[in-house]
């Protein structure tokens, strides 16, 4: 007998290891008809584990002062071994995370997989892009560039537009009355232990919701009825479904694949897709870089701002639009999942594809 | 109480969206000078515009740089007290000129250029022109120019002379944007340009044609010390492209070989 099988014996008597590795993952079953869509979840997992292994080697290179921030990464991006690839990495990579996050809801939202009984994973699920955004946000700042100075300084002084309070927000935000030392130590801070805390509860969470109530079977085929939403806690099975290992961990695998052989084709063949020319210019509070824009996924937002006549209004349409996104399962109370018998949200869900696209481009060219 | 609570967290929630700090990007406002001389018509807004093209703006350099006054004050923007100088008279101007172009101006007033300044000679702007001032190239040597005053003969030969160093100053020049764009610190090597294109562009002043023809060559080969790191840093970004291409034939290649077992584990039923 092997040292190796020793020791895992040794483990399986005494904590039952094999069981549990067998119930989550030989016999656990899933739905015979799952798509594509429901690899997602692995390739955000993927991506996240990326963003902290290479979050974490930058770590021990940068300084976070605003004196050091902006030397400290050109000397990563020159002089450390590999450092430019770790940096592009990590930079590429919250854009790709985005987009995988962004594909992973609408997906939900195409399927109906938000309904009850999984309101709380819709909502866990959805905490964790606005969580993402806050951090690409926070991350934005620490190279102390021009790009990131301005983009922080315009960023936080919407939070100025609040009534009553917006000063005293705008002055939490930055630390002082303009962005500085202060304001890169709280977003370090956020960035790299306070989000990052909160990052990995809500993932935890996220997917203990999805391992608890059950995988949701996706709303196709002929054999697809609704049901009512279950009075009692129930874990749906799928039994003579596909198991997850080895069957489904194969796509998932596949999915993985392909997504990290796009975000590795950005970087090694277009760097700077993401890198506007203000990111390798050191910060200089007297000089505004001249047609700053926010990253792509931020665009729709810049450009519901320009078309409101006051700032604030502009903030409250955003507010309400995320808003009737994260409290959707509690209006949206019918059981019917399928996208053929739900003509208007179907119209709806295409719509608001269209106006982000729309907002989008408009920002990007305005 | 509590419902009450909950009623006022839910209606203020939009409110608080700003802190998600969804970016506004705006605008912030320009100099006193080019908030009053933009608006007005005419010769009082007409430097304003001509500015906006020319290679001071694109570096940066405002009207206070060359003017003095103070850009943040209205009512003091034009005052002397606080360093206002005005428009120079025609003599002076290769003096307010060469408080930053220093070398060219020592070259200049040493030449027949200079040593005719204020007997119908030609100062700065005549050949540079002023608000609307370009980057200098050797195009600015051009038989119109100066046949407004002289034969173009001379001239001819000082701009055959600098026309090829000058062509490679500007393609190690764009090298280096490139690199920078892509990351790679070039602060060095564009200071070594910056004094080099300098020291190289004062002594068309001097217009003195063997002068030019003689230094030509330290030009030369100052250039090429720059060009081989550069041609260095280049090879060394398309290692990584052809390392990176195999990362990826192998990620597509994985995920393609992933698929196909999935689909078999599906026949399989």
């Amino acid at each position: 007998m092997g040292l190796g099988k020793k020791i895992a014996d040794f483990i399986d008597v005494r904590l039952g290891v094999r069981d549990i590795l067998e119930q989550n993952l030989t016999k656990y079953l899933l739905p015979r008809n799952i798509n594509s869509w429901y690899t997602l979840g692995a390739v955000l997992l993927t991506l996240f584990a990326l963003q902290i292994g290479t979050g974490i080697l930058l770590l021990v290179y940068y300084t976070p002062t605003a004196d050091g921030a902006f030397h400290s990464v050109q000397r990563i991006m020159n002089d450390i071994p590999f450092g430019w690839l770790i940096r592009t990495v990590h930079a590429v990579g919250a854009n790709v995370i985005v987009l995988a996050l962004l594909l992973h809801m609408l997906s939900v939202l195409f399927m109906g997989s938000y309904k009850p009984p999984r309101e709380l994973t819709w909502v866990a699920g959805f905490l964790l892009l606005l969580l993402s955004l806050g951090m690409c946000l926070t991350g934005y700042l620490l190279p102390w560039s021009q790009l990131s100075f301005w983009a922080t300084t315009v960023a936080t002084s919407s939070s100025g537009e609040i009534p009553m309070i917006g000063d005293a927000v705008l002055r939490f935000l930055r630390g002082g009355a303009t962005v500085g030392q202060a304001t890169l130590g709280r977003f370090f801070a956020l960035h790299v232990i306070g989000f990052p805390l909160l990052f990995g509860l809500l993932v935890s969470s996220h997917l203990f919701f999805v391992r608890r109530v059950g995988i949701s079977k996706p709303p196709f085929g002929p054999d697809w009825r609704p049901t009512e939403p279950p009075k009692a806690f129930h874990h749906e099975e799928h039994p003579g479904g596909i198991p997850f290992f080895p069957h489904y961990v194969a796509k998932d695998g596949a999915l993985v694949a392909f997504f990290l052989a796009l975000l590795l084709a950005v970087v090694f063949f277009a760097p700077t897709l993401f890198f506007p020319p203000a990111t390798f210019e050191p910060a200089n509070p007297f000089v505004t870089p001249k047609g700053i824009k926010p990253e792509w996924y931020f665009l729709w937002a810049y450009q519901t701002l320009k078309i409101f006549p006051s700032e604030f209004l502009g903030l409250a349409v955003q507010g309400v639009a995320v808003t009737l996104l994260l409290v959707l399962p509690f209006l949206d109370r019918s059981p019917e999942r399928r996208p053929v018998r739900r003509p208007l949200f179907v119209a709806v869900y295409l719509l608001g594809i269209a106006i982000f696209l729309a907002l989008g481009v408009w920002g990007h060219y305005s | 109480m509590r419902r009450n609570r909950f009623r006022l967290l839910l209606a203020a929630w939009p409110l608080l969206f700003p802190l998600l700090a969804v970016p506004s990007f705006a605008q912030t406002a320009e100099t006193v000078c080019i908030q009053c001389h933009g608006s007005q018509p005419g010769p009082l807004g007409a430097p304003v515009a001509a500015w906006r093209t020319s290679i001071h703006a694109a570096n940066g350099i405002s009207c206070h740089n060359c003017h003095g006054g103070d850009p943040t004050d209205m009512a003091n923007a034009m005052n002397p007290a606080r360093g206002f100088l005005g428009a120079p008279k025609e003599n002076d101007i290769p003096a307010f000129c060469g408080r930053c172009h220093v070398g060219v101006k020592e070259d200049y007033l040493a030449s027949a250029h200079g040593r005719a300044l204020g007997h119908g000679g030609p100062q700065c702007v005549t050949c540079h022109t002023n608000h609307a001032v370009q980057k200098a190239t050797p195009d600015l040597i051009n038989s119109q120019s100066c046949s407004r005053c002289h034969d173009y003969g001379r001239a001819e030969q000082i701009k055959a002379a600098v026309v090829e160093t000058d062509r490679r100053i500007t393609e190690v020049d764009r090298s280096l944007a490139d690199l920078h764009r892509t990351g790679i610190v070039t602060k060095e090597m564009e200071d070594e340009l910056f004094s080099l294109r300098n020291r190289f562009h004062r002594i068309f002043h001097s217009v003195d044609v063997d002068k030019v023809r003689s230094q030509t060559a330290d030009f030369q080969t100052e250039l090429q010390k720059i060009q081989g790191h550069i041609t260095a840093i280049e090879a060394q970004l398309q290692r990584r492209k052809v390392w990176g291409g195999v990362v990826v034939a192998l990620l597509v290649c994985w995920g393609i070989v992933a698929l196909l077992v999935f689909e078999s584990y599906r026949k399989e039923k």
